[in-house]
C-alpha cells in the first residue's frame, strides 16, 4: 500500500505534468498569434504562454533525468499522473482568462478551463461574441487539447516509453483493451493523435465549405471532433441558422464518438469486430432515440417540415450521446417526452475510446446483457453464463468491473445532485446540472437552461461541478483511486507520527 | 499391406480388428504395458511395446517397410509427431487421429502438404457429424449419405400409425422411390423379403434419393417431428461439436456438463445453446432441464454407463428420440434391451474411417450401422465378374448381400428386376456385418 506522499511528485507525475503544461503553453502562444493579428490579447497569452512552456519544461528536465520516470510504477503513481496533469493544466489554463479580464475570479476562470479541457462545453461567460479572438480561440484549444486525451497528445510526441507512460495512457484512456494496437504505446498515441488531426482538418474544410468562415470552421472543428460543445457564438451553432452547417455538425459529432482505435483498424483490415459492435449499437441507439423524439416532436411541438424534423431530432439526441452539448434549438420548449429521452440519452454516451462521456455504449450494452442473464438466472439456476459481444468473451472480472462502474456512477451522480441542491439549485436545476457535468454535456435543465447559463450557479455549485468534470472525463475510479491513495497515506503518516 | 498402428485404446483396437478381420499384417505400438497385454489377447497382431512418436523408435521397428501407418492416440500432438516422422520415413500412406479442429483441421491444406499427413481423422467429429445428420431428417435415427451425397441410405423405427404394420412388404403403397432393403428385429439384422410384416420398434434399413429421403422416411415410419429442441448429456468433444452443427440448423440446444470448468467452455463456445451445469444422470434433473419436452436427447457423454443410463431415463421422462454414443463392443446389445432408439459408436466411426484407406480403388465409400448392418458403394470396373449380370441374377457370386441402389452418371435409381448392371456404375452393396468381405473382387478389373 502508500506508504507516503512521494508518489504524488514521482518522475511519472512530473513528466506527464510538465509534458501537459508545456504542451498548453505551446497552444497559448498559437493564441497570441491570432491575438496580435487581432489586436486584442497577445501580449496576455505571449506571457502565460512562456510561464507555461518554461515551468513545464522545468518539470519535464527533472523527470526526464530521472531515469525511473517511465519505469514500471505503482498503480497509484499512475492515477495520480493522470489526476494531477488534469487538475494542473486546467489551472494553468484558467490564468489567460484572468489576465484578458474574461473573469475577475479565480473559480470562474478553473470552471472554464476544466469544462475546455474535459470537453463539457458549459461555460460562464455571459456575452461569447464580446471576447477577443485569442480568447475564443484558447477555449476551443482547451478542447482540442482535452478531447481525445491530452496524455495521449504529450505520449505521441514525448522522447520517452515505458510501463509508467503505459500506466499512465490507460489510467486516462476510457478504450477497450483490444485497443491496444501496437507493441509500443507510444505508437498507439501516435496512430491515435493523427487519426484525431486527420478528422479535426476534415470538419474544418466541411465547415469552411458550409459556410463559416475560416477562424470559426477551425473552432467549431476543434471542438465538434473532440465533441466539447464550445462555441464562438452566443447561440451556439442556432448563430448559423444553415442546414448544411448543421449536417456537417451532425456528421462529426457521431465520428467523433466512434473509437479512434476502430477507425485505425477498421483501415488496416485489423480485427475489429468488438469496436465494430459497439459503433453499431451506438449508430441503433442514435437513430432509434432521435426516431422516438422526432415522432414526439412532431405531434406535439410547434415544429414544421419534414427535413427540419429530422435533423433536429438527429441534432439534438447526437449532441447529447456524443457529449458534445451544442445547440441549435432551445429544446427546453420541447415535450417532456422528448426532453426526457434527451436527458436520459446523455448518461448513455457514445463508443469506448472515443472522445465522449457518460457510461459508454458498451458499458450499456453489457449492462442490458447482464440483466437479462440476472433473469435467467432466476428462472433456470444451473444456467451458466458468459458475457458476450459476438464471438467475442469476456471474462468475469469485466462483469465486476462493469457493475462496479455503474455502481460508482449512479453514487458519485447522485452525490453530485444533492451538492448541487446544497449550493442553492432547485432539484430540476440540481439534477440537471449534475448529469450535465459528470456526462461532459455542458447543457441544463430547470434554471440553467437547454443553452447552459451557468452563471447562476454559486461557488460551492461551481466548485462541484469542477470535481464532476474531472471525475467523469476520467471515468471516476482514476480519481477515486487517487483520493483512496492520498488517504491510505495520510493515515500511515498519522499512525508513524503515534508511533 | 502391412499396417502400423500406433495407440491401443478403444479407436486403436477397433482400427487394429479391422484390418486383421480383412486379412492385413497388423502391428500395433502402444506405451502402455498393460493395454499391449490386453489387445495380444484380443487380435490377431503384432504388439510392440514403445513409443510410437519417436523417430529412433519407428526406425528400430522398420517403419519404412509399412504400407500404412495409423496413429490414433487420445493426444493430438503424438499423433501428428508420429504421422510426421513416418511419413518422414517413408511409409506410403499416413494417418492421424486429431481431435482438436483448431489444432489442425480435416480440410487444411497444411496437413497434407506440409506435414505430409495424408488423412487426418477425428471420430469424434465424425461421430458428430453422423448424428447432426439423423437429427435432420425426421423420423430417421441414423442417415448415411453416398454417390457425393445423391443417394441416402436410413435407417428408421416404425411406429404404430406406420401404413407398413401389419402387411407384407410385397403389398405396400409405393408413393416414393424407396427401397426397404434391410430390417432389424430384436437385434437381429436380416435382408428384407417380399412376405417380410413389419412391426412397430422394427428397425428398417431404406435406400432412396436425396430429394425423395424425406417424404420417404416421413411415409414409412409414419408420424415424425422435426427437431426442434435438443438436449445434448455431456459436454465432451462429441457434445460441443454436435451442438454447433445443431446451432447452425436453428435448433434449439441445451447442454448438461456437469464440470464447472467445462461448462464455462462450452457457454463460451456455443453462443446460442444454453448450459447447464447439472450431474443430470437422474430424472429429476432431466426434467429440470427440459429433457421431457425435447425432440431428441443425445447422451455422449465420455462413460458408456452412464450415457446408456441416461438416455433410458431421457426416454422414461419422455423425450421423442433417444440416443447414446456407445464406444465399448460389449455395451451396445443394451441399446436395444433398454428401449434406445438408436446408439452411436465413435470406435465404429474410426473403423469406417481407415477401411477407406485399405480398400482398393473400386470401393468408395463404407459405412457400418450400429443395427449390425454395413453398407459399401462399389464401382463396377471393366472385366469384372459382376459387369454383365442383371439386377436379381447376382445371387451366385454376392451372397447374403444384396444391390440396395444403382449410381449412374446421370443420376440414382432403386435397382429393378431385370436391369443391367454395366461398367462405370456404382452399386450400393448391403448386407449384415461380416457379409460384404469377400464382395469386393467381384467388381475388380481384370488386369
Amino acid at each position: 500500500m502508500t506508504r507516503d506522499f512521494s508518489f504524488l511528485v514521482a518522475p511519472l507525475v512530473r513528466l506527464t505534468v510538465g509534458g501537459t503544461v508545456a504542451a498548453s503553453g505551446l497552444g497559448m502562444l498559437v493564441c497570441a498569434g491570432v491575438g496580435f493579428e487581432d489586436g486584442d490579447a497577445g501580449v496576455e497569452f505571449t506571457v502565460c504562454g512562456l510561464a507555461a512552456v518554461a515551468l513545464g519544461f522545468l518539470l519535464l528536465s527533472q523527470a526526464i533525468g530521472s531515469r525511473s520516470a517511465a519505469s514500471t510504477v505503482r498503480p497509484a503513481t499512475g492515477f495520480a499522473a493522470v489526476t494531477l496533469s488534469w487538475m494542473l493544466v486546467s489551472a494553468v489554463g484558467a490564468v489567460p482568462f484572468l489576465l484578458t479580464g474574461t473573469f475577475g475570479s479565480g473559480l470562474d476562470a478553473y470552471f472554464e478551463a476544466v469544462s475546455g479541457f474535459t470537453t463539457t462545453g458549459a461555460t460562464l461567460i455571459p456575452d461569447i461574441e464580446a471576447q477577443p479572438d485569442a480568447v475564443l480561440l484558447w477555449r476551443s484549444l482547451t478542447q482540442w487539447l482535452g478531447g481525445v486525451g491530452i496524455i495521449v497528445l504529450v505520449v505521441a510526441i514525448a522522447p520517452v516509453s515505458g510501463p509508467g507512460i503505459q500506466r499512465a495512457f490507460y489510467a486516462e484512456s476510457t478504450g477497450l483493451p483490444s485497443d491496444r494496437l501496437t507493441p509500443r504505446i507510444i505508437d498507439t498515441a501516435k496512430i491515435i493523435a493523427t487519426i484525431y488531426l486527420s478528422l479535426s482538418a476534415l470538419a474544418a474544410v466541411a465547415y469552411f465549405v458550409a459556410g463559416m468562415n475560416v477562424f470559426d470552421a477551425i473552432n467549431h472543428a476543434m471542438t465538434t471532433v473532440a465533441t466539447g460543445g464550445f462555441s464562438t457564438k452566443d447561440l451556439s451553432l442556432g448563430y448559423f441558422d444553415s442546414t448544411s452547417i448543421e449536417a456537417v455538425a451532425v456528421v462529426f459529432m457521431f465520428l467523433g464518438g466512434i473509437n479512434f482505435a476502430f477507425y485505425w483498424k477498421a483501415i488496416r483490415h485489423k480485427d475489429a469486430r468488438l469496436q465494430y459492435r459497439e459503433v453499431r449499437a451506438y449508430a441503433i441507439i442514435l437513430l432509434g432515440l432521435s426516431a422516438a423524439v422526432g415522432a414526439s416532436v412532431a405531434l406535439h411541438d410547434d415544429i414544421s417540415g419534414v427535413g427540419r424534423i429530422v435533423l433536429e431530432s438527429l441534432f439534438s439526441v447526437v449532441t447529447v450521446l456524443s457529449s458534445t452539448g451544442f445547440t441549435t434549438e432551445d429544446f427546453d420548449d420541447w415535450n417532456s417526452f422528448a426532453k426526457t429521452l434527451i436527458f436520459l440519452a446523455t448518461f448513455v454516451g457514445a463508443c469506448a475510446g472515443s472522445t465522449s462521456g457518460g457510461i459508454k455504449v458498451f458499458r450499456v450494452v453489457l449492462l442490458t446483457k447482464i440483466f437479462g442473464q440476472e433473469i435467467t438466472r432466476q428462472l433456470k439456476p444451473a444456467t451458466v453464463q458468459v458475457l458476450r459481444a459476438g464471438p467475442h468473451v469476456f471474462r468475469d472480472s469485466v462483469r465486476q468491473a462493469v457493475l462496479g462502474f455503474f455502481l460508482a456512477y449512479v453514487l458519485v451522480y447522485t452525490l453530485g445532485t444533492v451538492v448541487m441542491a446544497a449550493s442553492g439549485l432547485d432539484f430540476l436545476s440540481a439534477a440537471g446540472a449534475s448529469a450535465s457535468t459528470l456526462n461532459l454535456i455542458g447543457l441544463g435543465l430547470g434554471e440553467i437552461g437547454a443553452t447552459g447559463d451557468y452563471e447562476a450557479m454559486s461557488a460551492l455549485g461551481k466548485s462541484a461541478s469542477c470535481v464532476l468534470m474531472i471525475a467523469g472525463r476520467l471515468e471516476i475510479f482514476t480519481v477515486v483511486a487517487l483520493l483512496a491513495a492520498v488517504v491510505d497515506a495520510f493515515r500511515n503518516a498519522m499512525s508513524h507520527r503515534v508511533a | 499391406m502391412k499396417a502400423l498402428v500406433i495407440g491401443a485404446g478403444e479407436v486403436g483396437m477397433n482400427v487394429a480388428r479391422t484390418l486383421s478381420t480383412d486379412g492385413h499384417n497388423v502391428t500395433v505400438v502402444d506405451r502402455n504395458p498393460d493395454r499391449c497385454d490386453h489387445i495380444r489377447d484380443q487380435i490377431d497382431a503384432l504388439v510392440v511395446e514403445g513409443n510410437g512418436a519417436s523417430p529412433r523408435f519407428l526406425r528400430q521397428i522398420e517403419a519404412a517397410k509399412f504400407d500404412l501407418l495409423a496413429s490414433v492416440t487420445a493426444v493430438d500432438e503424438t499423433n501428428v509427431i508420429a504421422a510426421l516422422a513416418g511419413h518422414q520415413l517413408g511409409v506410403k500412406t499416413t494417418v492421424a487421429r486429431v481431435r482438436d479442429p483448431e489444432f489442425l483441421d480435416r480440410e487444411d491444406a497444411f496437413a497434407r502438404g506440409v506435414l505430409g499427413i495424408d488423412f487426418v481423422i477425428d471420430p469424434d467429429r465424425a461421430a458428430a457429424n453422423d448424428i447432426a445428420a439423423a437429427l435432420r431428417l425426421p423420423g430417421a435415427v441414423s442417415v448415411e449419405y453416398f454417390g457425393d451425397g445423391d443417394l441416402a441410405l436410413a435407417e428408421l423405427i416404425v411406429t404404430d400409425s406406420s401404413p407398413l404394420v401389419g402387411k407384407p412388404l410385397a403389398i405396400r403403397e409405393r408413393p416414393h422411390p424407396a427401397f426397404i432393403v434391410g430390417i432389424t428385429r430384436n437385434g437381429e439384422a436380416a435382408l428384407t423379403r417380399p412376405d417380410t410384416i413389419p412391426e412397430p420398434g422394427d428397425h428398417l434399413l431404406v435406400s432412396s434419393p436425396r430429394e425423395n429421403i424425406q417424404q420417404a422416411v416421413a411415409h414409412l415410419a409414419g408420424t415424425v417431428r422435426e427437431v426442434r429442441r435438443c438436449v445434448i448429456f455431456g459436454g465432451g468433444k462429441i457434445g460441443i461439436a454436435l451442438a454447433r452443427l445443431l446451432e447452425e440448423s436453428k435448433v434449439k440446444v441445451t447442454v448438461l456438463e456437469r464440470e464447472p470448468k467445462r461448462a464455462r467452455v462450452l457457454a463460451e463456445k456455443l453462443p446460442r445453446s444454453t448450459v447447464l451445469l447439472d450431474e443430470g444422470v437422474e430424472e429429476a434433473s432431466l426434467i429440470a432441464a427440459g429433457v421431457n419436452e425435447a425432440d431428441a436427447f443425445v447422451a455422449c457423454a465420455g462413460d458408456d454407463r452412464v450415457n446408456l443410463l441416461a438416455a433410458m431415463n431421457g426416454k422414461r421422462v419422455g423425450a421423442d428420440l433417444c440416443m447414446a454414443t456407445v464406444s465399448r463392443e460389449e455395451f451396445t446389445p443394451l441399446v436395444n434391451a433398454l428401449g434406445l432408439d438408436v446408439a452411436f459408436s465413435p470406435r465404429l466411426i474410426a473403423a469406417e474411417a481407415i477401411m477407406r484407406f485399405v480398400h482398393t480403388r473400386s470401393v468408395k465409400a463404407v459405412h457400418l450401422f450400429q443395427t449390425g448392418f454395413e453398407a459399401m458403394e462399389l464401382e463396377v470396373r471393366k472385366g469384372s465378374a459382376v459387369e454383365g449380370l442383371a439386377i436379381g441374377e447376382t445371387h451366385g457370386i454376392l451372397k447374403h448381400c444384396r444391390v440396395g441402389a444403382v449410381l449412374h452418371e446421370d443420376g440414382v435409381s432403386i435397382p429393378q428386376h431385370g436391369t443391367p448392371i454395366s461398367a462405370g456404375d456404382r452399386l450400393l452393396m448391403l448386407g449384415p456385418a461380416g457379409t460384404l468381405s469377400e464382395v469386393e473382387p467381384a467388381f475388380a478389373g481384370k488386369s
